[in-house]
């Protein structure tokens, strides 16, 4: 069964990792033990205790904090509850007009801000961008992903989650 | 033919009879177990792997029979090797979309009696390229032999080539101006066009009175041919070797095997749940000559997506909240809709095992009735359904990155592919005869970024994995046009820690011809077709057309004078304006004007792929790398990425690192002091909702969505706390 250390998946997720090696890992069966020893590196990187259950973007993840699951960024900002829109609860930049829609496309062709404008989502407490939506005016914020995350870890993983002693 | 029940039921029977039993056991043809492959695990994938070797030298001979630069240079065609239910068994590389779209093609035929009449024969030829019955688009012609062993039919060997010419109303394949289906070009649908291994004189004269440059589609018919016999032939053969019963079982476990790979797979690299995602595509056709005034000329078309990986491990694809149907070429048939689907599966999920039609049985697509992914009017166009099936399989490819980065591969992460939009052209040639032409040097877009590393520059495209903008002495040949550039464009992928690929950008001088029209399609307008993923922006693809006519170029070469090679970075003024006099056009929307004429300069753009992660995080380093070979500007380096750049002593551009972090600092300050919380802006942007203050498009796609679909105008009134219906006037 193939298998890497927790240092090649570590160097793997910083994207350090020496591109003739990165490409034997995608060219070679996948590693069943992956999953565990991504959360441990990730574990790793961030500054708080809170176990990661579920990593859900480049610095956010779904942590058990207490009683509660929780979306959180990497910084250790919680978003609430992981079941809810963690977007709701972030800051935003919109740009919707040439001036400022120039400053991420300099020398293009831009988008019509009456069709269509950038929304950046970004962590209050420390401004990682975290999600940009290109969306036309009026559309409803999307909610990315709602794991089943129960299910994974009891089907999938094999090692189901404690259960929750409040709902939330 | 009519006293011949029995016969005429064959296959069609044991078409219900396997559809019959998927459905009682859940398994491919009611194998549930892969008793061969238990058997003999060893001679099972070698008999596969010999497939798909037959496969793959198949398509290889017949690029080289093939006249046309899409199939020679850029590889244009796929062939496979199917049941004789009409199920991919084997496949080669190529344009794999059309795998699955040439077994709804065989399936059609078994369930319309083609058995009886015109009867299925050895040594038969039928060829498609009509996308109800199952293709993508005119363009793609597919043409599929039975293949006979002792009497009984045991198979098909089936070809694609994306012919570059279609005879429709604008020349090329891709025709921008078709509104309804009678005028997107020659219709194949579903016909028996050759016999004992050779093709129908009057075929190829229908072919050759009815298309502009009827060489390419010819010479492609008879390299397809030669590629079906020469699987056909190594199919027959390996039967003898094998025995027919064997033959017969082993197929089938084949498929089988791939469902359950595929669902293993999902399982092993996802994780289950729900994902959403959406891109948009602007249509803008107001005062373009040629569009007849069917409905509105401006369409903003919306696509979300929401993808359910199940517990076990199928992925269901649904686009309820998407577009109707409209009278453009953009439309989509399931067929194309299924092709999308197998295409990006093989590229992500079955990179090992045994690629086949299992994997497609291992997933489902809602595609409601009435829109563009499932007209209810079987005249609808399709000749540029790419123009929106590729953006809304890229949302699939950043939903399925999703899922992998959950489940910790982020080296199968992807940002996905762009719209690549398609030139063609026709008139009269260099050589003084009539011509037509796709240019395809569109295969060869920027990819998305992955999770780990910048997008591939000028080198993907979603349809043909293999891509390749193909050589530009070889296009010369083709057309009345010489390059005078071919130019990477800077900033052109998405920014973000890993940028999209970059796109390329071509110049042409027209030559030698008085009466050339050029058209262009697959090019957004007013939005972008694509996204960013983990905080990595979109890349900027609404990029307007630039032309010159009647310029001085001839005269400036005379002089000696710097000619224009690209359009440059100033967006407010081109080089084409810097440096050619001459009548200035700039143009949003399919191009589609009076003819061009030797001395003319045209330019096309590319489009880059989506960018990942956040922009502080990218490094310096290999920043300083790209502005020194052009896939970025200085100024963009520091205006959006944070990166301070100095120079060394000979000029090439050098990272600073502690200025970088003092700037990015800054930098991060200024965003968070501009940033607002989204409870205050969705708060103020509920007004402007419940007063519907709108540009008319925009008000359309909303009333649209909401008319076709309970769940868009669910979700829309509840986010908003609104009521949608009586927002936008919808009955």
């Amino acid at each position: 069964m193939t298998s890497y250390s927790k240092e090649v998946i570590a160097d793997l997720v910083a994207g350090t990792l020496p591109w003739p090696q990165t490409r034997r890992i995608m060219s070679a069966y996948k590693d069943d033990d992956r999953f565990f020893k991504y959360v441990a590196v990730l574990q790793d990187r961030v500054g708080w205790k809170d176990p990661i259950l579920l990593p859900v973007g480049d610095h956010l993840f779904i942590c058990q904090s207490g009683d509660e699951r929780v979306t959180k960024c990497e910084c250790g900002h919680s978003f609430g509850d992981y079941r809810r829109n963690w977007k709701l609860k972030a800051a935003i930049i919109v740009r919707d007009s040439e001036e400022s829609l120039r400053e991420i496309y300099p020398n293009s062709d831009l988008p019509d801000p009456e069709w269509m404008e950038i929304r950046e989502f970004i962590c209050p407490q420390c401004g990682t961008l975290h999600e940009v939506e290109a969306a036309a005016p009026g559309y409803p914020i999307v909610h990315d992903f709602e794991p089943d995350l129960e299910g994974f870890y009891r089907d999938w993983l094999g090692k189901p989650l404690e259960p929750l002693n409040k709902g939330g | 033919m009519l006293d011949k029940p029995a016969s005429a039921l064959r296959i069609r029977e044991r078409l219900i009879e396997s559809e019959r039993l998927m459905d009682e056991t859940g398994c491919y043809d009611g194998i549930t177990e892969l008793e061969l492959r238990n058997q003999d695990p060893l001679k099972f994938e070698t008999l596969h792997t010999k497939l798909r070797a037959y496969c793959v030298s198949a398509r290889e001979m017949a690029r080289r029979i093939s006249a046309s630069p899409g199939v020679r240079e850029v590889g244009e065609m796929v062939v496979a090797i199917y049941t004789p239910e009409g199920d991919a068994i084997a496949l080669s590389n190529g344009i794999m979309v059309h795998v699955h779209t040439m077994s709804r093609f065989i399936k059609w035929m078994i369930r319309n009696g083609y058995e009886e009449n015109p009867q299925i024969r050895d040594g038969d030829i039928f060829a498609n390229n009509d996308a109800f019955i199952g293709t993508v688009q005119v363009p793609d012609v597919m043409d599929v032999v039975p293949i006979f062993h002792s009497g009984k039919l045991v198979g098909w060997a089936g070809a694609v080539c994306h012919e570059l010419e279609a005879g429709g109303i604008t020349p090329g394949g891709d025709v921008a101006l078709a509104q309804e289906r009678f005028t997107e070009g020659l219709f194949v649908c579903a016909e028996k066009v050759g016999e004992n291994d050779e093709l129908r004189r009057d075929y190829v004269i229908r072919c050759e009175r009815n298309l502009r440059m009827p060489i390419y589609w010819v010479l492609d018919e008879k390299a397809k041919v030669a590629s079906c016999i020469d699987m056909r032939e190594s199919v027959k053969a390996l039967i003898d070797e094998i025995g027919l019963d064997y033959w017969m079982q082993v197929s089938k476990e084949f498929i089988e095997e791939g469902r359950r790979a595929q669902l293993a797979r999902t399982r092993q690299l996802t994780v289950p749940g729900i994902y959403r995602g959406h891109t948009f595509y602007g249509h803008v056709t107001a005062g373009k000559p040629g569009y007849q005034p069917l409905g509105d000329p401006n369409w903003l078309y919306n696509i979300p997506i929401e993808m359910e990986i199940t517990s076990d491990g199928k992925i269901v694809m649904d686009f309820e909240g998407t577009q109707p149907w409209g009278y453009h070429s953009m439309n989509c048939t399931p067929a194309g809709m299924d092709g999308g689907m197998f295409v990006t599966l093989t590229q992500h999920m079955n990179f090992e095992g045994l690629v086949n039609d299992g994997a497609w049985m291992a997933t489902e697509l809602k595609l409601p009735h009435g829109t563009w992914t499932n007209p209810d009017n079987e005249m609808v166009a399709t000749a540029t359904s790419w123009a929106l099936l590729l953006p809304a399989y890229g949302v699939f490819q950043r939903l399925l990155s999703r899922s992998f980065i959950a489940r910790g591969f982020v080296e199968e992460a992807f940002v996905g592919q762009v719209n690549s939009p398609m030139i063609e052209m026709g008139g009269e040639s260099q050589y003084g005869t009539p011509f037509g032409m796709a240019h395809f040097e569109c295969a060869a877009a920027g990819s998305g970024a992955l999770a780990i590393k910048d997008g591939l520059d000028t080198a993907y495209v979603g349809w043909n994995p293999e891509s390749d903008m193909g050589n530009i002495e070889i296009w010369e040949q083709n057309m009345p046009m010489l390059y005078i550039g071919r130019s990477i464009v800077p900033n052109s992928g998405g920014a973000g820690k890993y940028r999209g690929g970059c796109s390329f950008l071509s110049t042409w001088l027209v030559s030698k011809t008085d009466h050339l029209r050029l058209v262009t399609s697959e090019h957004s307008s007013r939005v972008f077709d694509n996204g960013g993923l983990c905080g990595g922006y979109p890349a900027p693809t609404c990029q307007k057309h630039r032309a010159v006519r009647d310029s001085n170029i001839f005269e400036l070469a005379e002089n000696g004078a710097p000619l224009a090679h690209h359009t440059g970075t100033n967006p407010y003024r081109s080089e084409l304006e810097v440096r050619l006099e001459g009548e200035h056009v700039t143009l949003e929307g399919p191009y589609i004007t009076a003819p061009h004429k030797t001395g003319d300069v045209f330019t096309h753009s590319y489009n880059g792929g989506g960018g990942y992660g956040d922009v502080l995080e990218r490094d310096p380093v290999k920043t300083a790398w790209d502005v020194e070979n052009g896939f970025l500007t200085k100024e963009a380096a520091e205006g959006i990425f944070g990166i301070v750049l100095d120079e060394d002593e000979e000029g090439f551009p050098v990272a600073n690192l502690e200025a970088t972090k003092r700037h990015r600092a800054e930098m991060r300050a200024k965003r968070l002091a501009r940033a607002k919380p989204v409870s205050e802006w969705i708060a103020k942007e509920r007004e402007r909702v419940k007063a519907a203050d709108f540009a008319p498009e925009v008000k359309k796609m909303y009333a649209s969505a909401i008319k076709l679909s309970p769940r868009f105008t669910r979700d829309f009134s509840t986010f908003w706390d609104v009521d949608a219906k009586s927002t936008f006037g919808v009955e």
